[in-house]
């Protein structure tokens, strides 16, 4: 059985649209990948179609995660089987509060009539919270609803600490966040590097790949990766822009 | 497929009001409804003869008024008036002794969990089964401090006095068609006196159960809290599910003394083929406070607009209403608030679940007249449509005369979107975890409003409405 | 041109009531009327004779004075000398115009065409009739619908017609406004003003209808009906005026709204005159990208009675629509305000709002609101909202503050109150006609 997240030749489309165009992409165990890519290269649909979302459709490709076909499954069920998306834009639930939606998609993970053991869930919350300099009130405001940018993103980084996620891809979380909450959210993903777990940052900017160091680059174009390589692969691009992969294309 | 006993465990946690015993009645009015029916009610009763007369002109009033199908559901008209059965009974008085229950009815009550609740945190509870109440009993230090909690037959027998005085002055006869019914083939419902002063701390409970096919319930309630008294009462009600349609239509009249407190909370279970057209109506004297905290989660049709009239300066009234319509059912609820002293302030916030084919619709009436100065409403319904075949309607009416009273509506219909059930599944919960939780956070404000062990059962309903709603 | 009407003689057999017209009042025109639309006379005549009108029950009546609104004894408008109200309607005009009608008792007595784009036929409605019957006829009373003015909709229907029909052909822009004031006078006179505007693709087309009395303390009638059609991507907007004398006019007016795909419709009543005015709007949201907005301002004081009821309905996926409706009370004024959205199955993605406000400014005045929602569709945004109050004192000291008086202070807040509906509207020339207006009625309140 393999141990990584790998995705062969994917193909995906929203309204007939094809984004994803043969993209092929494996993250071992162990590892953070970073994509990066200019606006519109696809970067965000990849998230959501291994995600599941229905508006998009797979029309060929697979994505397998240890040796699993996770395309075969329900969005819940590749959520409970270890996969986790980290949200460009979490959305907002009225009237649920943080602490019962954690609490539901803990229990959701337990075997049918067992119950969660609430005293250990809150103290590992509380714990959690804390290492994200979250505030206590947290807990009971509704997930999302009437957030800013950088506690949404907070909120995204807490709840993949609480669902222990086997592979984690994070969409844009450096989008709208100021220099000390990116630290903090950059602290929280390291802090669960392990050699038990993967991670795809996807993001437009380089600045987020100065405190997740990755351990490989990809470049994204046109829905198919198009240059991989070290964590410099990242400062060439900032360096020299986008432009600079696309004529290094063309010329190929 | 699972044995018999586990479906049968199953049932009961699905509906726990889904099972019913065989009949077994002492006092039995036959179908339909005429002069003798009333007679026969009054009769076993021993009724006076003012009152008599009071169910006769009300027949009459019944009668001549037509069904209000111009602005309400047509599905009134499936209501076979001459096919019901107005009276059942057992006989015999209530008992204040659960074990001289009748074993069937006792059952009922014990499956029904009500025994349990009256020793955990009730101050007192009624429990009717069909026409009579069959277990009545209020603690004995509410009792020493005067409170009176007992059936409306014998707190017409014991409290004339007091009965009549207010009887049928909240919601006269004619008020509406079903009111009229009520009036003239009630039986059953409670009878509440608190005096000046007693603050009842736990909530006083009453239990409707209908056991019997083609049966109409009719109970009448009247609730007097005598000036800065304060009582919270409670009412819940099932019934087996049935081939045919049954009708409930109650009468609740609340009169808040001066100072006085009212909080009277309903969850309405009735199974999918009741036709629950309730009257209820609370007068609220000098800085008194009558507050409806309404759910409807069962029945085929309910129509019920709780109501408050502001008389006396400074009065106060509120509806909190939640309604959840599922498959083939119509919520029709709201709240009327009649202001008619200065300075009187009313509260509306409804919140209503439409799920499948289900129907919500939420009416309000506010009024405000011209000599008065310093009224205030305020109005919100919010509706959450689950399914694309979910309906919602609002149609709230109101009157303000004079400049100096304010009012305010706001109304908004919003769905659960497609985007938060995918963000809620990523997270691993399945679909229909997910529209639970979204449906519990819309109503979560209002879930707190209901005392702590209804606002459980209430959440549990919620859940389990909504479990199969998706797919 | 000059129309006149029959004497009551055609059909007087018909049973009627005598609250109404004996019998119809059909035309004899100086122009031949097409067969079609003499038929919709006849059996219009028929249904009315046969409506008994509305009742205590009929929720499209509820709150309203049926007293008012059992008229009696209407007579055809005669004709009377209307040099001036001509020279009123040119004194009174906006400053800049596509075209100018005026009509004094449903005849046209004034009209200047010059400024129209080329294309565009814009006639009053009986020489549309016979000139372009084909073209009218097709838009022509199609509304089905109805708010509870169905017995006026028919008598309508049968008279003979004022008002104008407006046709503007694929992509033609009319920049200014076209207006048209509507005269009546004489005791018991009725005028019938139609108003019919057809936009077809990528247009964009403005006009103002205005209603006023010939003289005060007369008893008159207005039974008007306005249908506008937006076709693809059209911009259409229509404004109704009502200023006729508050001791006797009587303004009925049914509008009718359909917004085809990715057009928007901006409809408004503005009423200051009248003792009694009943609105109809109904507004179709036909295909995707339509849109309507609904606008009121009213300002009503003495006995008058503003009774408004209206209808958003979507119809299409991805329909917008917004009504705003303000009235400021005062004496013993009252207002109806009625409003329903409905979201019809399979219109899904619509945004729908509906807002009514009323202020209220002495203590017998009375408003009443009803909004109303229907969602029977998917992924729909919809909210409502209604509030009655007052100027606050807070507001009231904040300007005096200023220097301002707390009297202008109460006149420039109410104001501000009204002329935000008014501000929505298309054309500065056209607003500040408005503006001018309520703040003249404003001021003759002091």
């Amino acid at each position: 059985m393999s141990n990584s997240l790998k995705i062969e030749n994917l193909h995906a489309s929203v309204e007939d649209t094809e984004i994803l165009k043969g993209l092929s992409l494996e993250i071992p165990k162990g590892e953070v990948h970073a994509i990066m890519g200019p606006n519109g290269s696809g970067k965000s649909t990849l998230s959501k179609v291994i995600a599941g979302h229905e508006d998009y459709a797979v029309s060929g490709g697979t994505v397998h995660m240890d040796g699993e076909d996770l395309l075969a499954l329900e969005i819940d069920e590749r959520s409970r089987a270890g996969f986790f998306l980290a949200f460009q834009y979490p959305h907002e639930i009225p009237g649920v509060s943080n602490a019962n939606f954690l609490r539901a998609a803990r229990q959701a993970r337990l075997p049918k009539g067992e119950e969660i053991d609430a005293v250990a869930f809150y103290k590992e919350m509380y714990a959690k919270m804390d290492e994200l300099g979250m505030d206590r009130k947290f807990t009971a405001r509704s997930v999302n609803d009437g957030f800013s940018g950088g506690e949404k993103k907070r909120n995204e980084i807490l709840q993949m600490m609480m669902l222990d996620p086997k592979y984690a891809i994070l969409d844009e979380t450096d989008s709208g966040l100021d220099i000390d909450a990116l630290k903090i959210v950059a602290q929280g993903v390291n802090s669960m590097r392990s050699p038990e777990r993967g991670f795809l940052v996807i993001t437009h900017y380089q600045r987020l790949l100065d405190y997740i160091v990755p351990d490989v680059v990809h470049v994204m174009h046109d829905g198919k990766i198009v240059k991989t390589g070290g964590k410099d692969l990242a400062l060439e691009l900032e360096e020299k822009g986008y432009d600079w992969v696309t004529e290094e294309l063309a010329v190929a | 497929m699972p044995d018999s006993a586990t479906l049968e465990a199953v049932n009961i946690d699905q509906d726990e009001g889904a099972f019913s015993y065989p009949e077994d009645y002492k006092h039995d009015a036959g179908t339909g409804l005429n002069e003798g029916t009333l007679d026969y009610i009054s009769d076993i009763k021993k009724e006076a003869d003012w009152l008599r007369e009071f169910r006769k002109k009300a027949l009459k009033v019944f009668n001549d008024k037509p069904m209000p199908t111009h602005w309400a559901s047509d599905d009134l008209e499936n209501i076979i008036f001459q096919n019901i059965r107005y009276y059942l009974a057992k006989g015999g008085a209530p008992t204040r002794n659960w074990d001289e229950v009748p074993d069937d009815v006792k059952e009922t009550f014990e499956r029904l969990g009500i025994p349990e609740k009256e020793r955990k945190f009730l101050a007192g509870v009624e429990a009717q089964f069909d026409s009579e109440a069959a277990y009545s009993n209020v603690k004995e230090a509410l009792s020493k401090e005067g409170v009176i909690f007992v059936n409306s037959t014998e707190g017409l027998r014991e409290h004339p006095e007091l009965f009549r005085k207010w009887f049928g002055k909240v919601i006269p006869t004619g008020d509406n068609k079903f009111s009229a019914l009520n009036s003239a083939v009630f039986s059953g419902g409670s009878f509440i006196y608190v005096p000046p002063g007693v603050k009842v701390k736990h909530p006083l409970q009453a239990y409707f159960r209908i056991n019997a096919e083609n049966f109409g319930q009719f109970e009448r309630t009247l609730i007097i809290v005598d000036e800065g008294a304060e009582v919270t009462y409670m009412e819940g009600c099932t019934a087996p599910k049935f081939e045919t349609a049954t009708l409930h239509s109650a009468v609740v009249e609340l009169v808040a003394m001066k100072d006085a407190k009212i909080q009277y909370i309903t969850v309405q279970n009735w199974s999918n083929n009741v036709f629950n057209l309730v009257t209820k109506r609370g007068l609220a004297h000098e800085n008194a406070e009558i507050r409806w905290i309404d759910c409807n989660i069962g029945s085929r049709l309910t129509m019920k607009y709780p109501g408050v009239i502001m008389k006396g300066r400074k009065a106060r009234g509120e509806v909190i209403s939640i309604a959840l319509a599922n498959d083939g059912q119509h919520q029709d609820t709201g709240a009327k608030m009649i202001h008619a002293a200065d300075e009187t302030t009313s509260n509306v916030v409804a919140k209503s679940i439409s799920v499948g084919t289900g129907v919500s619709t939420y009416r309000g009436q506010v009024h405000i007249p011209k000599h008065l100065k310093g009224c205030k409403n305020n109005t919100e319904c919010d509706a959450l449509l689950i399914n694309s075949t979910s309906k919602t309607d609002t149609y709230p009416a109101i009157t303000v005369k004079g400049n100096e009273h304010s009012t305010q509506h706001e109304a908004s219909v919003s769905q659960v979107s497609e985007d938060q059930i995918f963000y809620m599944k990523q997270r691993g919960l399945s679909e229909g975890e997910a529209m639970s939780l979204s449906v519990n956070g819309f109503v979560n404000d209002l879930v707190r409003e209901f005392p702590m062990e209804y606002s459980v059962e209430l959440k549990r309903l919620i859940d389990m409405e909504m479990e199969d709603s998706v797919g | 041109m000059s129309l006149t009407l029959t004497p009551p003689d055609k059909m007087a057999d018909k049973q009627s009531t005598d609250q109404w017209f004996a019998s119809a009042p059909l035309t004899e025109s100086s122009v031949d009327l097409p067969d079609w639309y003499q038929q919709i006379q006849a059996s219009s005549w028929e249904q009315f004779c046969e409506n008994g009108g509305p009742t205590r029950l009929d929720q499209n009546w509820r709150f309203a004075d049926l007293k008012k609104v059992r008229l009696s004894g209407l007579l055809p408008a005669p004709e009377v000398d209307s040099a001036s109200s001509v020279e009123r309607a040119l004194r009174n005009r906006l400053e800049a115009f596509a075209a100018h009608f005026v009509f004094v008792n449903n005849r046209l007595v004034h009209s200047e065409t010059g400024s129209l784009p080329e294309g565009v036929i814009c006639l009053p409605i009986n020489e549309a009739l016979a000139k372009h019957s084909d073209l009218v006829q097709s838009y022509f009373l199609k509304e089905e619908g109805c708010l509870g003015g169905s017995k006026f909709r028919q008598i309508h229907a049968a008279a003979s017609l004022s008002g104008v029909f407006v046709h503007v052909p694929r992509g033609v822009i009319c920049e200014d406004p076209i207006l048209v004031n509507h005269f009546v006078g004489g005791d018991s006179s009725t005028i019938f003003p139609h108003t019919l505007i057809v936009a077809d693709d990528n247009t964009s087309v403005s006009v103002m209808d205005t209603f006023q009395s010939i003289q005060e303390n007369e008893e008159t009638y207005a039974i008007g009906n306005v249908d506008l059609h937006a076709n693809n991507g059209a911009n259409l907007q229509y404004v109704a005026f009502e200023d006729a004398s508050d001791t006797g006019a009587k303004h009925v007016q049914l509008n009718s709204s359909k917004a085809g795909r990715d057009s928007s419709i901006k409809s408004a009543f503005v009423n200051l005159g009248a003792a009694w005015v009943r609105n109809e709007s109904i507004n179709h949201m036909a295909d995707s990208g339509a849109d309507c907005q609904i606008y009121s301002a009213n300002l009503a004081n003495g006995i008058q009675e503003y009774d408004q009821r209206t209808l958003q309905v979507h119809e299409a996926q991805h329909t917008t629509s917004d009504l705003l409706f303000k009235n400021a009370l005062y004496d013993n004024a009252r207002t109806i305000f009625s409003g329903l959205i409905q979201v019809l199955p399979g219109s899904h993605h619509t945004d729908s709002y509906q807002t009514c406000r009323n202020l209220l400014g002495s203590k017998a005045a009375e408003a009443n609101a009803m909004p109303g929602l229907e969602i029977d569709a998917d992924q729909v945004k919809c909210s409502h909202g209604s509030t009655s109050g007052q100027i606050s004192d807070e507001e009231i000291f904040y300007l005096q503050a200023r220097g301002i008086t707390a009297e202008d202070a109460r006149r420039i807040i109410s104001l501000g109150f009204l002329n935000e509906t008014v501000s929505r509207l298309d054309c500065d020339n056209l607003k500040e006609f408005l503006f001018s207006r309520i703040e003249r009625k404003f001021a003759s309140l002091a």
